[in-house]
């Protein structure tokens, strides 16, 4: 290396699913000697199984390799962002340790609902944005025609797309030159003091809680005694590093420079991702610009699938899973809950459908439980009436935490602005699905030739049932959406209970809108009804708003439960189905001596169109 | 393939060539304690049938390779391998079923008959003592006044005709081969040849048949010298191409007001005809109910021969080897190779009493129960009471004082809820 001075670039880069950005990482890494051949053939930023199996990556790392660009050194820090929808808000707080941000699009598929969301994202940060046509050397792609794309949708000019290869490593040269050149150096310390960011934290079973910060101000050294800003409170810094991309200690960082921090922390719910860490004996008066704390939008009960003999074992299993998870997924919530049908559980807050889903799996292949899930709500508020007339707000996570209808005066839900990328020529057809679904149309953008943008705003509860299935069906599987949650607004939205044998059962109940009620009640009652054994008495299963029946259905009692034949090589088979039988029913929750089986809370799930 | 590695004694090959030893060897060397009495009931499977129908779920095989000459000489050597169990005491009750055991050759039934009278005491049975039973089934239309002779002159005291029905489009449902008129014939027969009871299997709930049609089915059969009626719901057992059919939806499977309807006209009629309902599908007339199935029903011992045949003693219940091939290519000194066994276990041997117990009109022994339960648990009996209470208030058991001994007995309605009752009882005792 020169005795030139060393410069820094702390960048990102965003994507869509399988545009190929870890890929993409690694080739950059490994043109920078940072990896060798043999390693860049593994995506070396994703470390669960699971993310690699899902082809996203959950969270984020951050990597520096050192580099020469003309005859300059550079350390380049490049800080790994989750892929999806759901984690929008790890990817914002990423950005926010970054100057700059590759945004790569496929220049087989073109730009991608996700693309436009998290464009926006890296744009609201101020970020100087490159963008990256990957995958050339696909025969179906069509750079020149992407790029332009990039301009129509983006507004990012399209001779400024670097056209690559991640897979044959054409075009990477040219990147990493860009990377140098036009990304900005990271801003000059604004004091002495120390200020760093921490952007992400995880929980190491080895190691303990391990931050990852970029420093703004001043410098981080082993041995500090450091003050976390908002938490009010100190650690010792017991080891700095960076990830080169192996875990490399240092002794010291200073401003510009992003590392991970380890300082005998024990878990997660110590530290705080957004805060600011200063030194105890020299604090700086502000702290940074932080974050929002992580916003649960999508909640579900989980409830372990519990058989009689195993009673109170299972929750406590489920318990110890449930904790061990949060430990390294600070947006994942839960609470002990307890639901007359379904005994003891957790209800959980995950930020959107596909965070709830790799959580269940998680628990369900991590930690062998068998897990009951409720159906997905959101998160509504309502303004309640109190006994002296007094107007309360409340969070309501769960529709059965939401008092009778005549104490309600209002209920309002989160609306998300929704981006969809879709063939021009089903236009009409998600239009129509977007209306149903209490959809209003915003904007519609041209892209290409073939391809159109429209952006709605529609209430989240809408996109948490099989909005993303109908849109892939009728758009072939070519239309892409993304959502950003924008805010709550009131609607005339209903509590429906439901009724079994004239029992309420509160884990059935869901809130909707008013003109959707009775459809969704009777969905639910349907296919209840196909769930639910016959008994020896008829039951009545009914929907209702505030004690008003809205739907009805009835399952008729069953008037025989007979074998005909029953011989002496008959006697042990009968024995066991009868014993298999009756072990089914033990699973099944009792509700006004009915017998529910755990799937029937899982009706609730569908929209029954 | 249940296989219990050689432990015993004597060693033989099955079919896999794995060395083997009939865990039925535990069996007879539980059998042979004092502890145990002779096993006095015995069961033989004759697995031919001329076509196979598709409702049954019964072994069975159509025999196109004259295989009937090689089961028989294996079935002798087996039952002089289980002969030993009966401990020298007269066999009460044989029960020959299938498949068709009126199709095997008249020359192999009468080595057959001549085997058993060689290896078991059939004393007890040729007096037609009380409580005994030698019951052949047969099919209408395979029986000859030839096989009927030859069959009393082996002790059959007893025939149970494979009827179904006397409606050609039921019969054609249900793919039976016989004309409706073939019954009543065989029947006759078998009075002249003098075989002193006579049973018909009927099956009602067939698709397509309706309730007048039932009724004539009942009215044709208790017109003939019968003392015995079983009256099946048809069943749609799993792995049937009747099920298959069935889910498959080619046709309507008859509504379940129906079949009770059904259910409660042969009651009726069979009643009105001087028969009583002894167990759930059974009627006899007095002193005509089959002692053989109440063995199985009572939880007796009783021994069994041939691929497929279950068997109960020592506490054991076993399971021989379904496939024919398999019967004929495995012994162990004439023992068969077992499909599946159970051990003894005293919380099953009460789950299954009450369960079979449930469907006789006899019921249960209560206070026998009861003194079995807490002897496995104490308490355990508390449990039983708990569950007749239950169903007692439903309406669907009474308790019966019978002098000193009361019994726990299903009522007219509670028998259409047998099961139900008996999962609640095998559930307090499991």
């Amino acid at each position: 290396m020169s005795d030139a001075p060393l410069q820094i670039r702390n960048f990102s880069i965003i994507a869509h699913i399988d545009h190929g950005k870890s890929t993409l990482a690694d080739r950059l890494l490994q043109l920078t000697k940072a990896v060798s051949e043999r390693e860049a053939k593994e995506q070396l930023l994703d470390s669960m199984d699971l993310e690699r199996e899902r082809g996203i990556t959950i969270k984020a790392s951050a990597v520096t390799v050192m580099h020469e660009h003309k005859g300059q050194p550079f350390m380049l820090n490049f800080i790994d962002t989750p892929g999806h929808v759901d984690f929008g808000y790890e990817v914002s707080r990423a950005l926010k340790a970054c100057e700059g941000a590759l945004l790569v699009v496929d220049a087989a598929q073109g730009v991608e609902a996700q693309t436009v969301v998290n464009a926006y994202l890296a744009v609201d940060q101020d970020l100087e944005i490159i963008p990256v046509l990957n995958k050339i050397d696909l025969p179906a792609a069509r750079p020149d025609e992407i790029a332009e794309e990039v301009e129509q949708v983006l507004g990012l000019p399209a001779e400024d797309c670097i056209k690559c290869s991640a897979k044959t490593g054409e075009g990477i040269q040219e990147l990493l030159d860009a990377v140098c050149e036009k990304f900005p150096p990271p801003r000059e310390p604004v004091m002495k003091q120390t200020r760093a960011l921490i952007f992400d934290a995880i929980y190491d079973d080895y190691r303990g809680v391990v931050l990852y910060c970029r420093v703004f101000d001043g410098r981080l050294k082993v041995g500090d005694k450091i003050r976390m800003m908002q938490m009010e409170r100190t650690f010792q810094l017991t080891e700095l590093g960076k990830y080169t991309p192996k875990p490399t200690k240092v002794k010291e960082v200073g401003a510009g420079e992003a590392c991970y921090v380890i300082a005998s922390i024990k878990n997660l719910g110590e530290v705080r991702v957004g805060d600011t860490i200063t030194i105890d004996h020299d604090p700086a008066a502000e702290p940074l610009e932080g974050y929002e704390p992580p916003r649960q939008m999508v909640f579900c009960d989980f409830y372990p699938a519990t058989t009689t003999e195993k009673k109170g074992g299972d929750f406590e299993d489920m318990r110890e899973a449930v904790e061990k998870l949060a430990l390294n997924d600070s947006s994942f919530t839960y609470q002990a809950v307890h639901s007359e049908a379904l005994g003891f559980g957790f209800r959980c807050g995950f930020l959107g459908l596909l965070h709830m889903d790799i959580i269940q799996e998680r628990l369900e292949r991590e930690f062998d439980l068998e897990i009951v899930q409720t159906a997905p709500t959101v998160s509504y508020r309502a303004i309640i009436r109190g006994k002296g007339g007094e107007h309360v707000e409340v969070e309501v996570n769960n529709p059965a935490d939401l008092p009778d209808m005549g104490s309600v005066e209002q209920i309002m839900e989160p609306i998300c602005k929704l981006e969809i990328m879709l063939p021009k020529d089903r236009i009409g057809d998600v239009m129509k699905l977007c209306m149903d679904r209490r959809g209003i149309f915003k904007q519609q953008h041209f892209v290409s030739e073939a391809r159109e943008m429209i952006t709605f705003e529609m209430p989240l509860a809408e996109l948490i049932y099989d909005f993303y299935d109908k849109l892939k069906g009728i758009t072939s599987g070519y239309g892409t959406m993304d959502y950003e949650i924008m805010e709550f607004r009131p609607d005339t939205l209903v509590k429906v209970d439901v009724l079994i044998n004239g029992e309420p059962v509160e884990a059935l109940s869901l809130i909707t809108h008013k003109l959707k009620a009775e459809q969704r009640g009777r969905a639910l009652l349907t296919k209840l009804k196909k769930q639910i054994d016959r008994h020896q008495f008829e039951i009545p299963l009914q929907a209702a708003i505030g004690g008003k029946i809205i739907a009805r259905e009835t399952i008729k009692a069953f008037r025989k439960d007979v074998t005909a034949k029953c011989y002496g090589g008959d006697v042990s088979r009968k024995r066991k189905l009868l014993e298999k039988q009756k072990k089914g029913k033990e699973r099944m929750k009792n509700v006004g001596s009915v017998n529910i089986p755990q799937e029937a809370f899982m009706a609730v799930l569908d929209t029954g169109e | 393939m249940h296989v219990i590695k050689p432990s015993v004694r004597g060693q033989s090959l099955d079919p896999q060539g794995v060395e083997t030893v009939s865990p039925l060897r535990h069996v007879q060397s539980a059998a042979h304690g004092d502890a145990e009495g002779p096993v006095r009931s015995l069961y033989v499977h004759i697995p031919f049938c001329s076509h196979k129908c598709h409702y049954c779920d019964f072994y069975s095989i159509v025999d196109t390779q004259d295989r009937q000459e090689a089961f028989v000489t294996r079935l002798m050597a087996e039952l002089s391998a289980l002969a030993p169990l009966a401990k020298g005491s007269p066999l009460r009750t044989i029960f020959v079923g299938g498949g068709t055991p009126s199709l095997l050759r008249v020359d192999l039934w009468t080595r057959l008959l001549t085997s058993l009278s060689e290896q078991f005491d059939l004393s007890e049975i040729q007096l037609q003592a009380p409580e005994t039973e030698f019951t052949v089934e047969c099919n209408p239309e395979s029986v000859t006044p030839e096989l009927f002779d030859r069959l009393v002159a082996g002790g059959v005291t007893r025939v149970s005709m494979g009827a179904q029905s006397f409606h050609e489009d039921t019969l054609k449902r249900l793919e039976r081969l016989h004309t409706p008129g073939a019954v009543s014939e065989a029947i006759e027969a078998a009075r002249a040849a003098g075989i002193g009871h006579r049973s018909v299997d009927l099956i009602y709930a067939v698709p397509g048949q309706t309730t007048p049609m039932w009724r004539n089915d009942l009215e044709t059969a208790l017109s003939l010298p019968i003392d015995h009626v079983s009256a099946y719901n048809l069943t749609y057992e799993p792995n049937t191409a009747m099920t298959a059919r069935l889910a498959r939806a080619e046709f309507t499977p008859t509504a379940e007001e129906i079949e009770i309807e059904m259910f409660e006209l042969a009651r009726d009629l069979t009643t009105a005809a001087g028969f009583e309902r002894y167990e759930v599908s059974n009627y006899a007339r007095v002193g005509a109910a089959s002692r053989h199935n109440l063995a199985y029903w009572r939880q007796d011992q009783w021994l069994a021969a041939g691929p497929s045949a279950s068997g109960h003693a020592a506490g054991y219940r076993w399971k021989n080897t379904p496939r024919l091939d398999s019967y004929l290519g495995f012994s162990d000194e004439g023992l068969s190779m077992v499909h599946d066994v159970e051990t003894p276990d005293a919380r099953r041997a009460l789950a299954e009493r009450l369960m079979t117990g449930m469907r006789l009109a006899e019921g249960v022994e209560a206070d026998r129960a009861r003194a079995d339960a807490d002897a496995i648990c104490p308490g355990l009996s508390d449990e039983l009471d708990r569950v007749a209470a239950e169903h007692a208030a439903s309406g669907r058991l009474t308790e019966r004082r019978d002098g000193t001994a009361s019994r726990w007995v299903l009522t007219d309605s509670g028998v259409l809820f047998a099961d139900g009752v008996a999962s609640d009882f095998i559930a307090a005792v499991l």
